[in-house]
Parts: structure tokens; sequence; C-alpha cells
């Protein structure tokens, strides 16, 4: 599920749109709601009576009706799980936010750093930088901040690349026009640049928050005490498949609450600078 | 819409007025020798070889010729966005030397914050300048009541035409009264038909608010429905060709464009610069002497 976000996002990161909203629920867009959620019901349906009918062991793949009773039976135990590895997502994905715009700033205004950088960090997104997780706890310890950096190590990149190109996407007249009229660089920036730049932020950012997710589970895999991605590994080395199946569903609902606060980012901040009346 | 009478008149069609306010005494812009040599990859570019010019106060002045003669370049000049190589450039009795607040520009395309109301955009440069805003958003309203704005304050660039967009970027040139509005063919975006309503509109907001312009165009018709002056700009390497005074009175309405009079100095500005693109190879080389 998360993954399926992922590589959606990825797509909106290409071509990101400012008239892009919420504009218009009309008949056509309740047909687009309705249709994929009463396709998941179909799905969870027809998983349910797969497993009731072929009387599937719980340890192979557990119901969705059994899931759903041990995530309200066994809340609490979730819950805490849930906790560090939502926080350390968030805390992973702000910092890469920070650095991904702070980056994209020295990229825009210095040719120097434009050029020693750039190729560097396109080089760098080849490698399958997951591979790299383990070397992190062996940096940083086994405590949260290995799993932070680790996040952060993953997602900031589609933050850089988008921001820059919102910078750069402004166009030479109006450069031109702010510098006629003596601006400053800061003035340009305030004005025009930033503002110009955000959905391309936002977009960037949709990206980032689902590759923290990634990055913290991974970490999580690897070595932790608590957390979603410890609970699903230690429950499956148990066999204790409910067990991780719930863990899963709960991450899914994490993931989506945080996709959702960017996105509720996204649509304050075209309310205000949208090219569309307001 | 009747044209209203000129706050002062300018040309030679109109009675040389006894107010002191138009007497060219001193010429508002001095352009003395000035040459502009761009260095490229392949090579010098020289795109002004020497212009010289003085505009006075309230002037209109066309700058005309072929594409790559340096228009912009010297536009670009005046406004202190480019230095000149040699010579110099004089506004209001102080040298140019880089940008300054008392310049107003209008571009081809409006460039106007696609994210701001029309009335942002006209109050964008008293932002900028960090000028108070309240006594200028009563007079940006007046300004968009000049070019027919009115009630298209709070809409967004997106929901107006291309022949409105413009108009709003000539009300943002205007709203810190600059000294002289500089205009790089700002309608030649434009078609045919909005383009003649905006020349018109242009000729009687600049009857009304007496301000110098230079104003770059490719269409002869244009620049002498306009324009007190045309000077046209041409030859390898590029230089001032011609400075010719317009003969038509003000206010200026479309329909001189019809007469006879009107035919015969479009014919002959056009002659005269097809002589002197005919005369000088066309290529776009530096041109060494
Ligand atoms: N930034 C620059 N760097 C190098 N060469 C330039 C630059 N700007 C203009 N030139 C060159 O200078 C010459 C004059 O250009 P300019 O844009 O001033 O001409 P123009 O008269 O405005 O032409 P057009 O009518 O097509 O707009 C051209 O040969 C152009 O290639
Ligand atoms: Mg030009």
């Amino acid at each position: 599920m998360a993954g399926a976000i992922g590589t959606e996002s990825g797509a909106m990161l290409a071509a990101p749109g400012r008239a892009a909203g919420l504009g218009g629920l009309g008949l056509g867009s309740v047909r687009a709601v309705l249709l994929p959620v009463a396709l998941a019901v179909a799905a969870l349906a027809a998983w349910q009576a797969v497993v009731v009918l072929g009387d599937i062991p719980p340890v192979i793949l557990p119901s969705p009706v059994s899931t759903l009773r041990y995530i309200v039976e066994h809340w609490d135990i979730l819950l805490t799980h849930a906790v560090p590895t939502t926080l350390e997502s968030a805390i992973g994905f702000v910092l890469a936010t920070l650095l991904g715009v702070l980056l994209a700033i020295v990229i825009t205004y210095s040719s120097l750093a434009r050029e020693a950088l750039y190729p560097n960090l396109v080089f760098f997104q080849l490698i399958p930088k997951i591979a790299l997780a383990p070397l992190f706890i062996i940096w940083l310890g086994i405590g949260m901040q290995s799993r932070v950096a680790f996040a952060v190590f993953i997602a900031f990149f589609p933050v850089v690349i988008a921001t820059t190109a919102g910078f750069t996407s402004v166009d030479r007249g109006m450069l031109r026009l702010c510098r006629s009229l003596t601006a400053s660089e800061w003035q340009i920036f305030t004005h025009v640049r930033f503002p110009a730049a955000l959905p391309y932020i936002f977009s960037g950012m949709k990206v980032a928050i689902t590759l923290a997710i990634i990055g913290v589970i991974i970490g999580e895999f690897i070595t932790a005490q608590a957390g979603l991605g410890y609970l699903i590994i230690f429950a499956t080395a148990r066999a204790d498949t409910e067990v991780s199946m719930a863990a899963i569903v709960v991450l899914c609902v994490c993931g989506l609450l945080l996709y959702g606060l960017v996105a509720l980012g996204e649509i304050v901040a075209n309310r205000i600078f949208s090219a569309e009346p307001a | 819409m009747a044209a209203q009478s000129a706050t002062r008149p300018r040309g030679p069609g109109v009675p040389q007025a006894m107010s002191g306010a138009t007497a060219p005494a001193t010429p508002l812009l001095r352009i003395a020798q000035v040459e502009k040599v761009y260095g490229g990859r392949q090579g010098p570019v020289r795109a002004v070889a020497s212009a010289s010019l003085e505009i006075g106060r309230g002037e209109f002045v066309s700058l005309l010729g072929p594409s790559g003669c340096g228009k912009s370049t010297l536009l670009m000049m005046i406004a202190g966005l480019e230095t000149p190589t040699s010579g110099t450039i004089e506004l209001d009795g102080s040298r140019v030397v880089r940008p300054r607040r008392d310049i107003g520009i209008i571009f081809q395309d409006a460039t106007l914050l696609p994210w701001k109301t029309t009335l942002e955009n006209v109050l964008f440069p008293i932002r900028i300048l960090k000028l108070p805003l309240a006594p200028y958003r009563e007079r940006a309203r007046e300004l968009l009541a000049m070019v027919g704005l009115s009630g298209f304050e709070n809409h967004k660039p997106a929901q107006l035409s291309g022949g409105m967009r413009q108009r709003v970027a000539i009300c943002r040139a205007l709203i810190h009264d600059p000294a002289i509005l500089l205009m790089d063919e700002p309608f030649s975006a434009l078609d045919a038909i909005t383009r003649d309503q905006m020349n018109e509109a242009l000729s009687e907001i600049m009857d009304r608010t007496a301000k110098t312009v230079i104003f770059v165009t490719h269409s002869i018709r244009e620049a002498a429905f306009l324009s007190d002056r045309v000077v046209v700009m041409g030859g390898r390497p590029s230089h001032v060709i011609l400075d010719e005074r317009m003969p038509f009175g003000r206010p200026r309405r479309l329909a001189i464009e019809e007469t006879p009079e009107f035919g015969q100095v479009v014919r002959h500005l056009r002659l005269t610069i097809e002589q002197a693109h005919g005369t000088a190879p066309s290529g776009r080389s530096a041109g060494g002497e």
C-alpha cells in the first residue's frame, strides 16, 4: 500500500500543477471516489472468502476480519509501536525537507555549487541507497538517530530536485523587471522565487514523506527495540502473522496520516499562492 | 469615451505652449556615443556601435529598426540593466550606472505574478521599493480605472485577456511615477485588433500622464501613430540613421491612419529603413571595421 503511494506521488513530481486542487466536486468525482473504494472493498471481501472457504491457517494468511479484531483488542500495544515510527518518520521528513530546500537554494544561487553538487546528487540517486542502511547503524549506533539519519538520506533528494526546478522556473522577464526596480536578491527570493517554487516544493515533499517512512522501517528492520518495523520482524520470526498484518495496517494508517498532513499544507499554500481566482 | 485634452500638449502639431515645462532646454535623457559590445563564445558582438540621442521631458519617442540592431540592448542600458562599453547615458541630470527607481519598464510579455491579484500586481513596485502601501492603493485603483480595468482589481492574471494583462503591466510601470517609461515591443504579442485598441488607449494615457516614453517596435504604423519622434536604428555596425518628428496633432485617434498625410509619413519611414537595410550586409557578426 505504501509502495503504491510512493509511485503515485512519483508521477506527481514530474508534473506539479498549481491549478490542481480540490476544485469542482461534481458527479464525475463522486464516481472517482466510489469506484476505487468499491474495488478495495471487493478485494477485501474476496480475501476474507478465500481464507474462510479455503480454510487457510492464520499463520499463512490471517483474514481481514481477524486482523481487524486483533487491532481492536490490542490497540494499546500497536500504539506504543506506532508512536516511535511515526515520530522518527516525521523528524526525518522535516529534516529532509529543510536540507533539500537549503541545497536547492545553494544550487540556484551558486554556479560553482551547482556544477560541483548536481552531478554527484544524480549519481547518488543511482546507488540502491537501501543497501547503505546497515552502515548508518555502524556510524550512528542503534538509537533513533541512525534511523532518522537514514530516513533523511533517502528522502531529501526529491526535495532538492523539485525545489531547484521551482526556483529556476521563474520567468527571466520577471527577474529583469525585479532588477530594474532595484530589488535585492532577498526580495526577489521572497516575492518571486519562493512562491513560484511552492507547488514544486510540495510535490517533492509528498515523495519525501513516503521515502522517510520507508527509511525508518528499514532501520527498524535492522535494529530497534520498538516501532512497527520492529514489531513486523519480531512477529514474523515467531510465525505470529496476525500481529505482522495488524502492524502493517497500522503502518499504512500512519503513512496516510503523515501524507495527509503534507497534502493539507499544500492545499493551504495553494489557497494563498494560486493562479486561480480566490 | 471622449479623449481627454492633454494635460501637457507636446509635439510640433500642437501650438507651442508658453509653459516652461515643455521647453526642451535640458533633455530628460541624454545618450552620448553609447557603444555596447557583448563578449560571446564566437567572438564579441557589437550590438550598438554608437548611439547618440536626446529626449526631452514628455516626449514620446519610438525606436524602429531591423531585428538585432540593438534596440533592446539600448533600452536595457537606459534601464541600467546593462552597462555601456563606452559612452554615457544621463537621465534627469545624473548618469545611469545601475538600475534606479525612476524608471518604469514594460516588456513584450506582461510578466505578472500569477498568484497575485491585479491590484497586488500593480502595487508590486511599491513593495519592492518599500514605499507606504496605503496611499498607493488609491493611485493603483485610479490607474486601473484609467486603462479601463475598474472592477478587475481582484482578478488574477489567468482571468484576464492578453491585452488586459498588458494594461496591468502599464499600470505597474506607472505606479511609482517614474521619470521615464521604457517599452520593449509591448504589444507585439497581441492580435491586430487588440493592438490597435491598445495603441489608441496608450496614446490617450500618455496624453494624460505626460510621461516621457521610449517605445521599441517593429511596426512603422504603430511608431508613427504613437510618437512625437521616430528614431530609426540600423546599419552595420548599428547606429541612429534617422530621427524624425511626426507632424500629427494630439489627441490622436486611429482615424488619422486613414489620412494621406499619415500614409506619406509611413512610406517615407519604410523607404529609409529599407535603404539602410539594403546597403549594409545583414550578417549578425561583430562587423569589424
Ligand atoms: N546578452 C547578450 N549576449 C550576447 N549578445 C547579445 C546579448 N543580447 C543581445 N545580443 C546581441 O546583440 C545584438 C542586438 O540585440 P538586441 O536584442 O538588442 O536587438 P533588437 O534590436 O532588440 O532585436 P529584436 O528586434 O529582434 O528584438 C544581436 O546581435 C544579439 O544577438
Ligand atoms: Mg528586442
